[in-house]
């Protein structure tokens, strides 16, 4: 018992391996007659191959377009006319799939994603209609958007030398119109294989109907190869890098400042994740208290780890900064720099400690319960078994992994500023209006 | 689209039996200062979520300003006469909470969750903000400088845009007509506009308490009475707006900006409040149209023909009237293309009957998602503030999904004839003139307005 609180966690779990290689979880609760299904394959927009950038998020959207036994459109109405939601998302080193439906759908959904595991059918056609979805994707959320791909898509190519980590995940499109049908294919036959996925059952099933029901509709796909996987370490950097980027619609200068992290589960890691609740936690974080409520330099300062469970390569802790444009680029960093040389030299005191870890368990518990814009019920817990299943092996970890936050001390957290909170570490992008002196029509 | 109709799944398993939806218990009370609580359990996680919603929002304080309401929540948590700022942060995450505060155009809300274990103090600071804010001077003033920045920033973003115009458009001089202040009614922001907002619109009488969680609903009962009982004040008069005229005849609305490289449709309409008999029935005709992932507008104008990501449509209720909605950010060469779609799938409601089994798939889609609505604390509190709010019946959980499976296909025919007629939808295009003037055009008498507001030639 640790003082910021008993974490007393008892998810129950049941967890087995299919022949095929398929790892299966289920974590049962009977409280609403709903259950989510998800299923993670270990490859993200990371490890796509050269050439190809954005192909690993065009593939998650060919994964709806048709399969074997349910052709375009049947995976979307099926689910949809069960009374249940879907979707899928790419991320660095995941692409999941998921549901969720009122559980007498269960086996409908799990009929679903077996069908599309074993056999992606899909045409050009079905291609060429994604591609241009995707494309309009790629519009909405960053090319015609105030800020849009800030810092997600600027900081890879400044931070990183390795293109697995520098390139452009959404995709260029030039890349995205070379795709082929082929490159579809080829894509589905390396990574999409049972051995290289786990399957999440949650919520309203019992552990050994689950298991059953995943062996009823999953076991006969054949196993393929071990997928080769791209190394994505990065060469030591020695120096601090910078990059500009032009912001054609937004008022406001804007910065994001990035740090190496360590690797996951490491002591560092820990302290990490609680240093960067002490300077982004909201309007109790540093960096919003001196930046935008004392100094009143910023308009929004806030930042973060990328997936701090999800991340599976090189990764950083960064901080978004939106100033005032009558205030300088340098006055704002070097505000910034006052704010990590304060938590450097002098560390955190016990009582922030203690803020920190009671507000993180808080946050943990509400990660469990939901977590995808509260649509979707228990998509968190999804998402670390998921995570701990196929980076740790691991998925009880769910359970135990809390004790690592609140075992965190004040040295740990200080030495951990010292450590990577370094210039030669970090990577800073600048996003300036073109026209901040733009008047009005 | 008919060549995909055409192409059914083949060894589906059916459904099994339906497992039961366990109600949640709810419970109401008031306490004799008028304030009204909904309390219902949840013991999913050591956790509690709740709203302290007031029936005041920008709408009524719209005679001093615009968005005033909303920089009164905002201030709001700065100071109080026993605390400062920064105390009040620190002290939140002391006890692990999470805390809102916010105005709609019919709300002021306070919204909170947090440990089981630490809800005395959290009810006990939301109580404090309620009661004894006390808006220090120079946190409004840096409040105050960083709403005008936010004010700027907010036209650039195209989806504002849009909806802002939409609304202008729809609801004109009304409250509801206007969605944010200009940058001058900002500047002119007094604190004692504030302080009079705050006292005419935090009172118990004027307030509902919303909570979810894991905590027994008489010790809760219990404790809310102990913090909020001493309480007083009286509800705030209100004074009527004149409704707004319903635009009759299609226009259209440009809202120009240069380099954009696609453009933001939104159509819409007037629709109803929460409260009208047929809310329901617009609700899955809705879902049909263009509300679910499979839908007509989504199947069509995405999945046929890729003109767009996300289109959807959606009705928007607020307390006096609602409008509907139709969004679709498309390529700058498909406006004509998409807007052509999105009336032929209008028109196609309206004309023919729905075929049994897509209607009977709305009608699934939407009873699951209800169910699964109410499988989250803070799904569940969102469900009964809007049930609370709008003063719905007590049984309004129980009996939803009856009311979907009770409507038949005429029933959706009559009500996209009473509701949807795109021969008086309105339409707004945000994006660059130059790209789509002309295609615009071709849908009826075309207003252009530049993205501060005003009207180009």
């Amino acid at each position: 018992v640790n003082q910021a609180g008993s974490t007393n966690l008892k998810v129950p779990i049941a967890s087995t391996t299919l022949a095929n290689g398929l790892h299966v979880v289920i974590a049962p609760d009977s409280a609403a007659p709903v259950v989510t299904v998800g299923i993670y394959y270990k490859i993200g927009f990371r490890l796509e191959p050269q050439g190809r950038s954005g192909f690993a998020h065009l593939f998650e959207h060919m994964m709806f377009q048709g399969s074997a036994n349910a052709p375009k459109m049947q995976h979307i109405k099926l689910i949809n006319s069960s009374g249940g939601l879907l979707n899928g998302s790419t991320s660095y080193d995941v692409t999941n799939y998921y549901e969720a439906v009122p559980s007498n759908a269960l086996e409908r959904v799990l009929w679903l994603e077996a069908d599309r595991m074993r056999a992606l059918k899909v045409d050009d056609e079905n291609l060429k209609n994604q591609r241009d979805v995707v494309k309009e994707e790629v519009r909405v959320n960053v090319m015609n958007q105030p800020y849009g791909g800030f810092p997600w898509l600027d900081m890879p190519p400044v931070a990183f030398r390795n293109w697995a980590n520098a390139h452009n995940f959404y995709g260029d499109f030039a890349d995205l119109d070379a795709a082929s049908l082929h490159d579809v294919q080829a894509f589905f036959n390396t990574y999409y294989l049972p051995n290289n996925a786990v399957l999440l059952i949650l919520g309203d099933v019992k552990a050994d109907e689950g298991t059953a029901l995943a062996a009823k509709y999953f076991a006969d796909i054949p196993s393929g190869k071990t997928p080769p996987f791209a190394d994505p370490s990065e060469p030591a950097q020695t120096e601090e890098r910078r990059g500009h980027v032009e912001e054609k619609f937004g008022t406001l200068p804007a910065m994001a400042i990035g740090y190496i992290m360590p690797p996951r589960r490491t002591k560092d890691w820990y302290a990490m994740a609680l240093l960067d609740q002490a300077l982004h936690g909201g309007r109790a974080g540093r960096m919003y208290r001196d930046l935008v409520l004392e100094k009143q330099i910023a308009v929004e300062a806030d930042g973060g780890i990328d997936d701090l469970f999800g991340y599976n390569g090189p990764t950083q802790l960064t901080t978004r900064i939106m100033h005032k444009p009558e205030i300088s680029t340098d006055a704002t960093l070097a505000a910034f720099d006052e704010v990590i040389r304060e938590i450097q030299q002098s560390g955190i005191s016990e009582d922030e400690l203690h803020q920190l870890k009671v507000k993180w368990r808080s946050d943990y518990f509400a990660t469990l319960e939901g977590g995808r814009g509260g649509y979707m019920p228990k998509y968190g817990l999804m998402h670390l078994l998921a995570c701990f299943t196929l980076f740790d092996n691991e998925p009880q970890l769910v359970n135990t992994i809390l004790d690592g936050f609140l075992a965190v001390t004040r040295e740990n957290v200080q030495d951990a500023a010292k450590k990577y909170l370094q210039e030669s570490q970090r990577a800073i992008v600048f996003r300036t209006p073109v026209a901040s002196a733009k008047e009005a029509a | 689209m008919a060549f995909f109709a055409t192409q059914l799944a083949v060894g589906v398993p059916e459904l099994a039996a339906e497992r039961p939806v366990k109600w949640p218990k709810r419970t109401r009370t008031r306490l004799a200062n008028g304030l009204e609580i909904v309390l219902a359990e949840a013991h999913s996680i050591p956790k509690f979520h709740g709203e302290l919603v007031f029936r005041s929002g920008n709408s009524a304080a719209m005679h001093r300003a615009p968005g005033l309401a909303e920089l009164t929540a905002t201030v709001l948590r700065t100071g109080t006469k026993k605390r400062a700022s920064r105390q009040i942060e620190e002290d939140l995450r002391r006890i692990g909470a999470d805390l809102s505060s916010s105005a709609g155009a019919d709300t002021s809300a306070i919204a909170f969750a947090g440990l089981s274990e630490f809800a005395e103090p959290l009810l006990g600071t939301v109580d404090e903000l309620a009661r004894e804010a006390c808006f220090p001077e120079s946190e409004f003033e840096r409040e105050r400088r960083q709403k005008l920045e936010e004010v700027k920033l907010e036209r650039t973003s195209p989806g504002f845009l849009a909806g802002e115009r939409l609304r202008k458009v729809l609801f004109g001089a009304h409250p509801y007509g206007t969605v944010s202040p200009s940058e001058s009614q900002v500047a002119a922001y007094q604190r004692e506009d504030l302080l009079e907002t705050y006292r005419e619109f935090y009172t118990p009488e004027n307030a509902l308490l919303v909570m979810v969680g894991d905590f027994d609903s008489a010790a809760m009962t219990a404790g809310i009475e102990k913090v909020f009982g001493a309480w007083t004040g009286k509800k705030p008069t209100v004074s009527a707006s004149a409704a707004p005229a319903n635009p009759r005849g299609r226009r259209v609305y440009l809202v120009d900006v240069p380099g954009a490289v696609q453009t933001q449709i939104l159509v819409g309409c007037h629709a109803i409040t929460r409260k009208h008999p047929d809310w329901v029935n617009l609700g899955v005709t809705n879902s049909l149209y263009g509300g679910a992932f499979n839908s007509r507008l989504v199947m069509n104008i995405r999945e046929d023909k890729g003109y767009t990501y996300s289109p959807r449509s959606g009705v928007h209720p607020m307390r006096q009237h609602g409008y509907f909605s139709v969004s679709a950010a498309v390529r700058n060469d498909v406006v004509a293309a998409s807007l052509t779609e999105i009336f032929y799938e209008l028109d196609k409601l309206r004309s023919l009957p729905v075929p049994a089994g897509e209607f009977a798939d709305a009608q699934n889609y939407l009873s699951g998602m209800f169910s699964m609505g109410l499988a989250t604390q803070s799904g569940l509190l969102s469900q009964l503030a809007t049930i609370a709010f709008n003063e719905l019946p007590d049984d309004y959980l129980e009996t939803y999904r009856d009311k979907v499976r009770a409507m038949t296909p005429e029933d959706l025919l009559a009500t996209a004839r009473k509701y949807l007629d795109s021969a008086n939808m309105q339409i707004v295009l945000v994006g660059d003139r130059r790209e789509i003037e002309a295609q615009a055009r071709l849908f009826g008498e075309t207003e252009i307005y530049g993205a501060q507001g005003a009207l180009l030639k």
